[in-house]
């Protein structure tokens, strides 16, 4: 999972990905750590991966039960 | 190709819309007056979840296999997981979109959290766990959205802080909207969550045939007030959107007065369905506060705008009691106790008890075994223990004023006259996506 692999992309695509790494504000650290969160993304399935942190989780639990959808 | 927005106005019904408020709101009352006007029949059940998914991938709960906001853990009783967007496996109207180059902008539209990267810009839904997270597409847009509101906590009985809340949320919300109208779309979407809240909160004060209504009262107006705001709101909107941009109007279901809670569970442990090995020490117990002896019970129940039951089926269950052959046998005798169920003053209910195959021509994930709506909706489903009635005036969550209904709102205006104006019938939710995709004409 963490050896990398070298691939190649347009010079233009790049740079555009730079300029949203840039306004990320530090969410993302560089290119390639976004383009792999962006496909990452996209080919992910279901209970790959869970949704919510278990703090998360119970939070949203109570914010439903409060709005009276369980 | 046309350009298209969806005004997206959880749980509005037409008759508010349609009916009551029109009059007063001068730019919704417009976009109704000059559209085509349809009933907009929700899908099975008229919930948020899945309702949004529904209209915009066009595929039935049961393709889904979405049933409501939480769903069983195959094989554990009192285990479930939340929907989310990760839940949705159909390409959505923006995704469809995507493909063909144009760029949407989508705020709000249940289940959308975690966003998904799409071509244009996304805001995730009041299923966001909070500001702190990643929350946009793409990540960068969230440096934007400062103090950005997703929902507010409707249960309070401090209603001035709730109207506060509210107006608050709203208004940040179409100060979001505005900015990013300014920016390169072909197809912009968003739901205000307000609309469901405000109705939910404030029904009882304002519907005279509500049991809590009282003539006079301060909170009378808060619903039409609202709608106002939205409508002011909207008009400031409209001002930054292309002069030929398709306007559309929709909801996901509609809302009636809530008459009560109904308590499934007990009255599953009074028919012998369910049994407890302990009576509830205090009201409001949940099922998995109590010892349930599963080795002799029949069948449990879901609380929520309908009740879903599960039967103890041996092979499914951990302790499961039903044999598979009386499987069948035992739903039709819970189908025909649930729909003889009476009032609490003995009068005659219209409730419906369905099984997900008699709705659904395929049925995917984890459904209930039996869907119920208790007297057409107007009886939520509460399925707490310990109330010495089975019949709550208030749902067993705190205060509530209105319950989910079939029919909700779908108008479409076309400032360049191309759409027929005037009442058009009926628009299964199921149909809204591919009706989209033919007016922005892809």
């Amino acid at each position: 999972m963490n050896e990398k692999v070298a691939v190649y992309i347009s010079r233009e695509l790049y740079e555009r990905v730079k300029k949203e790494v840039e306004e990320s504000g530090g969410e993302f650290k560089d290119v390639s750590e976004y383009i792999e969160f962006v496909l990452e993304e996209l080919l992910k399935e279901e209970n790959e991966e869970a949704v919510y942190t278990k703090e998360e989780e119970e939070e949203i639990k109570r914010r439903l039960r409060a709005l009276g959808y369980m | 190709m046309r350009k298209l927005l969806v005004i997206g106005l959880d749980a509005a019904p037409p008759r508010l819309l349609y009916e009551e408020l029109v009059g007063e709101l001068p730019t919704l009352g417009a976009l109704i007056e000059e559209g085509a006007r349809y009933q907009l029949k929700s899908c099975h059940p008229p919930i948020t979840i899945p309702a949004w998914a529904v209209m915009t991938t066009g595929k039935t709960p049961g393709e889904l296999g979405l049933y409501g906001f939480r769903h069983r853990k195959p094989g554990a009783y009192n285990e479930y997981w939340i929907a989310s967007s990760r839940s949705i496996h159909f390409p959505q109207t923006w995704d469809i979109l995507g493909r063909r180059g144009l760029r949407s902008v989508i705020v709000g539209v249940p289940p959308s959290y975690p966003p998904r990267p799409i071509r244009g810009y996304m805001i995730s839904c009041f299923i966001t766990p909070s500001n702190e997270v990643r929350f946009t597409w793409p990540p960068s847009l969230k440096r934007e959205l400062k103090d950005y509101i997703f929902d507010v906590v409707f249960r309070t009985n401090e209603r001035d802080k709730l109207i506060q809340e509210l107006w608050r949320m709203t208004k940040r919300r179409f100060q979001v909207l505005r900015m990013l109208s300014r920016r390169k779309w072909d197809f912009f979407m968003f739901v205000e969550i307000g609309v469901d809240r405000v109705q939910h909160a404030f029904w009882g004060y304002m519907d005279k045939e509500h049991h809590k209504y009282e003539p006079g009262n301060k909170y009378e107006e808060v619903i039409k007030e609202y709608y106002k705001l939205i409508d002011e709101e909207l008009e400031q909107l409209l001002k930054e959107v292309p002069k030929d941009a398709i306007i559309v109007l929709v909801s996901d279901h509609g809302a009636k007065r809530m008459k009560g809670a109904f308590c499934v569970n007990q009255w599953l442990a009074d028919e012998g369905y369910l049994k407890l090995k302990e009576e509830p020490k205090k009201p409001g117990m949940e099922l998995r506060e109590v010892e349930v002896d599963w080795s002799q019970t029949t069948a449990w129940g879901w609380g929520g705008y309908y009740a879903r039951i599960f039967i103890n089926l041996k092979g499914r269950e951990p302790h499961g009691y039903i044999d598979k052959r009386d499987y069948e046998a035992i739903r039709d005798q819970l189908i025909r106790d649930l729909e003889r169920i009476r009032g609490p003053h003995g009068e005659r209910w219209d409730t419906k008890a369905y099984r997900p195959e008699d709705l659904y021509q395929e049925v995917k994930g984890s459904p209930p075994d039996l869907i119920v709506y208790f007297d057409d909706l107007s009886w939520r489903s509460a399925g707490t223990l310990g109330w010495p009635t089975n019949y709550l005036r208030e749902n067993d969550r705190g205060p509530d004023d209105a319950v989910h209904d079939w029919y909700g709102i779908y108008v479409v205006h076309d400032p360049q006259g191309t759409i027929e104006v005037g009442e058009k019938g009926i628009m299964k939710i199921e149909c809204i996506n591919d009706h989209l995709l033919e007016l922005i004409g892809v």
